[in-house]
């Protein structure tokens, strides 16, 4: 989306049909003033390409949602800010509650900012629903009863469910592991949780090297050395960023993959770059909560991705799908709330107590709010084949494997570790 | 080979192909220092700049029917390109020779933030790369040991521009007015050399070993909006090490950064950065200036 830093997205395209569709609050609102919805995402460093991503799905939703009367009879207007650091997203973040007087907020991509920003948005009162973020140090959630805060799933849902399907598919063929993973508490708890599920499925094994390179770290051969030295049977890696095409890249030019089974629960942040010509084909390849390709999408999957691609040539990662959970959602709460006070634009508790326990489909598949305002929403995996249109690996249509988060996250309150240990898994 | 040495091999190819990169973005910050006294944060920005324009420029040229073994003249033509960008920002830095050292930090971090603005601009948010047209030239293959010959492409690119430069100011008249220069910038201008004349052709070349560092490096790898600070802080270890304003410095220091990352991330991972500074502090402690660093008169 071309924005500057700030920018007003103010009732795209599709007025003269909204200004003409009955909408179903249209005799209440339809003269109201619109419906600010403040966004934070990234727009440079490493999440950049995320951010992008999601402001795309926010784009695509508010599109939809205006040609369609907006929300509640009210056209949506975006006011965008940019996700950096925690210190200066919360200064932005008051200013989009403070000076914007915004109705909600949404986006942030790093949990880093938002296990800093939920107190802050607890002590605005202002709804606030995060696109990838969550509030937890590590695996520990820190603000476990939020009022207005509304939060990702966990982020180790996708290494659980990748690490389910090695153990599905590949018990008996691995013994030696390697792993490969970002040196933050991401890649060190998805690691940990590989391994802590290994055990838990008594699966022998033995941990031969372990890799932490720092995140956006583009030159990896000794990276690749080493593991090639350690000659494991399994390579388990969230890398996610930049540096993942680069790693793949690397380790096919000094034939690391070559007969190695690797476990790659966040590959599908960067799939377009995951070429052909160094990815190999069978490894176990996480696309989060969307998978662009999928031959079960529904039909408004296929009508974004066809947008997407028509638009940016290219095609969008699950950011997208989790920015536009996060308005779809949103929307589908402040209507259900104001046709309980029929028709009028609902007050935030309204809004809070629609929005939790919700469910709506999401671009990916179906996306709910638990009652401690934590998302449920499906994720896809399965193993990378040439055998597409692209010059970047998909998924083997006949091997894409759909969990939904209930199977794959702790519930409210429960201790991650623990939870691991007596979980009932579906393998 | 047997197992070990064709490891040991991996190893080994691993860390100088790292210290071939570093002293690429290390050669620049290097010698813009030595001649200029101001230590160029944004050499890492002419490192990223080469990379993505190397991508299009490559791009553009194999879609035009170049052959694919031209790969690597073509990575040589972009980064020359790209340092047309070295004598405009010299101009700029002008404001700034004769200030305190906190103004140079500033106008060159400062670039370094409108170079990342102009690479999304330009190329988007998105990492580009050039796929692994590299392994064009094939690979070095014996038993486990297995590297690209283009890795050792650029090994050999580093050690010839180490070569060329050493030669260049040891050898030549300009050389030796660029060193006059070094050593007393007043004295040289009192007997006639043209000092602007001799900063704006440093800088220029400092650029340019970032912009063919870049453009050599990027089909090993990526390039992205983070890549200009990734190497910079590297560089850095790299010019304590080695010593600030020394070339052989700059080549034994990404050296030894090299190796012995490689080696820490086999013995211990964990100590990949910190083996790197405590070298550095101990450089620090021992020998402050540096491994070839002069002391100061």
């Amino acid at each position: 989306m071309q924005v500057s830093r700030r920018v007003l997205l103010t009732s795209i395209a599709a007025t003269g049909a909204a200004a003409t569709a009955p909408g179903v609050f249209a005799p209440a609102v339809s003269q109201a003033k619109p419906c600010r919805i403040g966004i934070l995402a990234p727009r440079s460093g490493i999440a950049a390409s995320a951010g992008e991503s999601g402001l795309r799905g926010t784009q695509w939703a508010v599109e939809k949602f205006n040609a369609g009367g907006g929300i509640a009879g009210r056209k949506i207007e975006l006011v965008i800010e940019e996700e950096t650091n925690p210190k200066d997203t919360i200064e932005r973040f008051q200013k989009l509650v403070q000076q914007e007087t915004v109705d909600c907020v949404q986006g942030i991509v790093s949990t880093g900012v938002g296990l800093a920003l939920g107190p802050v948005v607890e002590e605005a009162r202002a709804l606030t629903i995060y696109w990838d973020g969550t509030t937890q140090d590590g695996v520990d959630e820190k603000l476990p009863n939020p009022k207005y805060l509304f939060r990702s799933t966990d982020n180790e849902c996708e290494a659980v469910m990748s690490s389910l399907l090695a153990i599905k598919y590949w018990n008996g063929q691995f013994k030696t592991i390697a792993g490969i993973n970002p040196d933050y508490s991401y890649g060190r708890n998805n690691m940990a949780a590989f391994v802590a599920l290994l055990k838990r499925f008594n699966i022998e094994h033995e941990v031969i090297t372990e890799q932490w390179p720092k995140v956006g770290t583009m030159e990896l051969t000794s990276h690749v050395a080493a593991l090639k030295a350690a000659k494991p049977d399994l390579i388990f890696s969230s890398l996610l960023f930049a540096d993942l095409p680069v790693f793949m890249k690397q380790a096919h030019a000094a034939e690391l993959t070559k007969g190695t089974k690797l476990v790659f629960p966040a590959a599908g942040w960067q799939h377009t770059l995951m070429k052909k010509d160094f990815t190999p084909e069978g490894m176990i390849f996480g696309h989060n909560t969307l998978y662009f390709d999928n031959p079960k999408a529904t039909a408004m999957q296929r009508e974004f991705v066809a947008w997407y691609a028509d638009k940016f040539k290219d095609y969008p990662n699950w950011e997208a799908d989790r920015a536009y959970f996060a308005i779809a959602s949103y929307k589908e709460a402040v209507e259900k709330a104001a046709n309980a006070r029929g028709g009028a634009w609902p007050a935030i508790d309204d809004v809070i107590g629609a929005l939790a326990g919700s469910s709506v489909e999401s671009l990916g598949g179906k996306g709910s709010w638990r009652r401690d305002h934590i998302a449920d929403q499906t994720f896809v995996q399965g193993f990378s084949t040439h055998a597409n249109k692209y010059d970047f690996v998909t998924l083997d249509p006949a091997r894409i494997e759909t969990m939904y988060s209930t199977e794959l996250q702790k519930p409210a309150g429960a201790n991650f570790w623990d939870w691991l240990k007596a979980a009932k898994f579906q393998i | 080979m047997s197992g070990a040495t064709s490891a040991i091999g991996n190893i080994l190819i691993g860390g100088i192909f790292h210290a071939a990169v570093l002293f690429l973005v290390a050669a620049g910050l290097q010698l813009v220092f030595g001649v200029q006294k101001i230590v160029n944060l944004a050499c890492g920005s002419f490192y990223a700049l080469g990379a993505y324009f190397a991508i299009t420029f490559v791009n553009l040229a194999l879609n035009a029917g170049l052959p694919g073994w031209a790969l690597l003249p073509l990575l040589l033509i972009a980064g020359l390109l790209m340092a047309a960008v070295g004598p405009p920002i010299e101009r700029l830095l002008r404001a700034v020779y004769d200030r305190d050292e906190s103004f140079q930090l500033l106008l060159t971090f400062a670039l370094v933030l409108m170079f990342q603005d102009v690479f999304r601009f330009v190329w988007g948010a998105n990492p580009r790369s050039l796929d692994n047209v590299h392994l064009i030239y094939g690979k070095w293959a014996v038993g486990d040991f297995s590297v690209p010959f283009y890795n050792l492409m650029v090994i050999g690119a580093a050690l010839i521009a180490a070569c060329l430069i050493g030669l260049f100011l040891k050898r030549t008249n300009f050389g030796r007015l660029l060193r006059a220069t070094a050593e007393n910038r007043a004295m040289a201008e009192a007997l006639g050399v043209n000092v602007r004349a001799v900063y704006a052709a440093v800088f220029t070349l400092g650029t340019l070993l970032g912009t063919i560092g870049g453009a050599l490096v990027v089909p090993t790898a990526a390039a992205s909006l983070d890549m200009a600070v990734e190497f910079v802080i590297e560089a850095f270890a790299v010019v304590v090490i080695g010593g600030l304003g020394s070339m052989p410095g700059a080549l034994a220091g990404a050296l030894l950064v090299g190796l012995i990352r490689a080696g820490s991330l086999v013995v211990y991972p964990e100590f990949e950065i910190l083996a790197i500074y405590l070298i550095v502090i101990g450089v620090l402690l021992l020998k402050p200036t540096g491994l070839f660093g002069k002391t100061a008169a």
